[in-house]
């Protein structure tokens, strides 16, 4: 996408004044709608009770930062939410990044009738909604209601139908050269499967990856009625508590503060892969 | 096995062997999705038509009489009705702001991409922080108001999400900036799909930009718009979390979406009508993605 042919064709100093226009009317329009809202949450997380009882975007007159950090530590139990979120969020996109490519090597390369109508079960499964009473009646069955075990489980049966559906559109386009070379040279399924396959369809699984991280790290909808009690909290769990807690409504400060460390992981993890993250999802990983 | 093309043949040297060894490598994702989604939809859909709470053991088929009693407490229609509105307003937020930002941002250089990169943080953020974070900049004495004061005589103090009016449009629009980041890299894959000498050619047969876009970008960029259309509102007919942070619900039932009421009865123990509202989204998610995907399939074409 370099030297787009209009620019060319147009006079030089005509392009390069358009272009500052549309830079200027980008950043016009992205004051509002992203760097207010993030201004509003970290200088209200910043200040005192009374200040924040009106969020203003003003910076603190008496700043209040540790003392905030040291209440969401302590009162919303930020470190026990955060062991629980890792506690999730790590076997879960494992789990589905694993198991989906597994079983989408299998169902790239099957003819058989009753294993592809498991797939196109699975992929029905990214646009029907979840049936979250009944999962529960599972879990309780099973034993395992309230427990982090149950919600893992629940969370890979639930998300895996994307990455089982972007890898079998990607395997099915690639060549089985590869798979027959490395059967002819003796290697059994497995390694097929880790030495051949899993290399192969590495950017798609990156792209689902973050779609999944960003989206176990954030569930609030399952959490909510499969976690039961403060010690298995997951970070918008004890977020949804904590902001619900205090008697007088929504302490700004409290809340955001508690925003603030919610996010934070994620945010990191986005600074140091921003560049992969925007080049695998700008190149149609998504839409496969 | 016959039909395959002639491109597989060397796999199907042994068909019986291999076709065990692919259901052993799929049965775990299988096991979950059929633990985790299958069973509990179909179980969801049965159960919706039995009487079951959590005041007894025994569950009993009683027909239609969840949805005539949740009918006839006005919570079915009007639940039915808020969730549309939320998904309408959402999809439209999101796919009119993510194809203009697309737009402007669809050529990869390096303004560009800190651009892509400050408009996609909303994606980050849990749908709860994003519905909290609103809140305040909603807030009748907020950043918003106290802008929109200044442009007025006296304190402008309206509140966007404590109205009955406004309110189901402000959480739509918070849920529809929170994944707009999104919608706006799958549109600029799109349009980085189009092959650049159709764009050159109309260029040189004299299409000015707002005709290039109309006439070829648009239906060459149908794919996209299958997928961000179909995504934006079928996912938005689940919602939750953001207006558990912002309105819970109110002012009023202004924004009981179906989710919202799915937990309202299973909190008072009515599994059975909680069941039956769990349905109503399923049964609104193929009414409107089955009809929506034929249509936008039909409409795409290839360059």
């Amino acid at each position: 996408m370099n030297a787009p042919a209009p620019a060319a064709r147009r006079s030089r100093p005509r392009a390069k004044k358009l272009a500052l226009v549309r830079y200027a009317i980008l950043t016009l329009i992205a004051i509002p709608w992203v760097v207010l809202p993030f201004w509003v949450l970290l200088v209200n997380s910043w200040k005192t009770d009374s200040e924040a009882g009106t969020p203003t975007a003003a910076l603190p007159t008496r700043w209040a930062l540790v003392d905030n950090l040291k209440t969401v530590i302590q009162q919303g139990r930020y470190f026990i939410g955060l062991k629980n979120s890792l506690i999730v969020a790590v076997p879960v996109v494992l789990g589905v990044l694993l198991l989906g490519s597994m079983a989408a090597w299998s169902y790239a390369r099957t003819a058989k009738r009753s294993l592809l109508a498991t797939y196109y079960l699975t992929a029905l499964s990214i646009i029907l909604p979840p049936a979250i009473v009944p999962t529960v009646v599972i879990l309780t069955k099973a034993h395992l209601t309230g427990s982090v075990l149950g919600y893992i489980l629940a969370l890979v049966g639930t998300r895996i139908g994307v990455i089982v559906f972007l890898t079998t559109g990607y395997i099915r386009g690639l060549p089985l050269d590869f798979e027959d070379a490395a059967q002819i040279d003796g290697a059994n399924r497995w390694q097929i499967y880790w030495h051949v396959i899993l290399p192969l369809v590495r950017s798609v699984l990156f792209t689902a990856a973050v779609m999944t991280v960003i989206n176990v790290w954030n569930d609030f909808l399952f959490a909510l009625y499969m976690i039961k009690g403060m010690a298995n909290s997951t970070l918008p769990l004890t977020l949804y508590n904590f902001a619900n807690a205090g008697q007088y409504g929504l302490r700004w400060n409290l809340v955001f503060m508690h925003v603030v460390l919610t996010s934070l992981p994620l945010v990191i993890a986005y600074v140091v892969l921003q560049k992969r993250v925007m080049s695998g999802l700008t190149e149609g990983g998504v839409t496969g | 096995m016959s039909s395959l093309s002639s491109v597989q043949a060397p796999n199907q040297t042994r068909p019986a062997r291999k076709a065990r060894f692919r259901v052993w490598f799929a049965l775990p994702s299988m096991l979950l999705v059929g633990f985790f989604f299958v069973v509990p939809f179909i179980a969801n859909a049965v159960l919706s038509f039995t009487r079951w709470t959590g005041f007894s053991n025994t569950i009993t088929f009683n027909g239609l009489t969840n949805f005539r009693q949740m009918f006839s407490l006005g919570i079915l229609v009007h639940s039915t009705l808020v969730t549309i509105g939320f998904a309408v307003t959402t999809m439209a937020v999101q796919n009119l702001t993510g194809l203009a930002l697309a737009k402007a941002l669809q050529q990869s250089n390096r303004v560009n991409s800190v651009f892509r990169t400050v408009f996609f943080l909303p994606v980050l953020m849990s749908p709860l922080a994003a519905g909290y974070i609103w809140s305040a900049v909603l807030d009748p004495h907020g950043p918003v108001n106290s802008f929109l004061s200044l442009f007025v005589r006296g304190d402008f103090t309206y509140s966007w999400l404590g109205n009955q009016h406004s309110a189901l449009l402000a959480v739509g629009f918070v849920d529809g900036w929170k994944w707009c980041g999104l919608v706006t890299l799958v549109y600029i894959a799109g349009l980085n799909s189009i092959p650049r000498q159709v764009v050159e050619a109309a260029i040189i047969d004299g299409a000015g930009a707002w005709r290039r876009f109309r006439s070829i970008e648009v239906p060459l960029l149908a794919p996209a718009f299958t997928f961000n259309i179909v995504v934006t509102l079928v996912g938005s007919f689940s919602a939750l979390d953001v207006i558990f942070a912002t309105t819970k619900g109110g002012p009023g039932d202004a924004t009981s979406v179906l989710n919202v009421a799915v937990y309202r009865q299973y909190g008072q123990g009515l599994f059975g009508t909680s069941s039956s509202l769990s349905f109503m989204i399923a049964l609104l998610v193929i009414a409107t993605a089955v009809p929506l995907i034929t249509y936008l399939r039909r409409r795409e074409v290839t360059a």
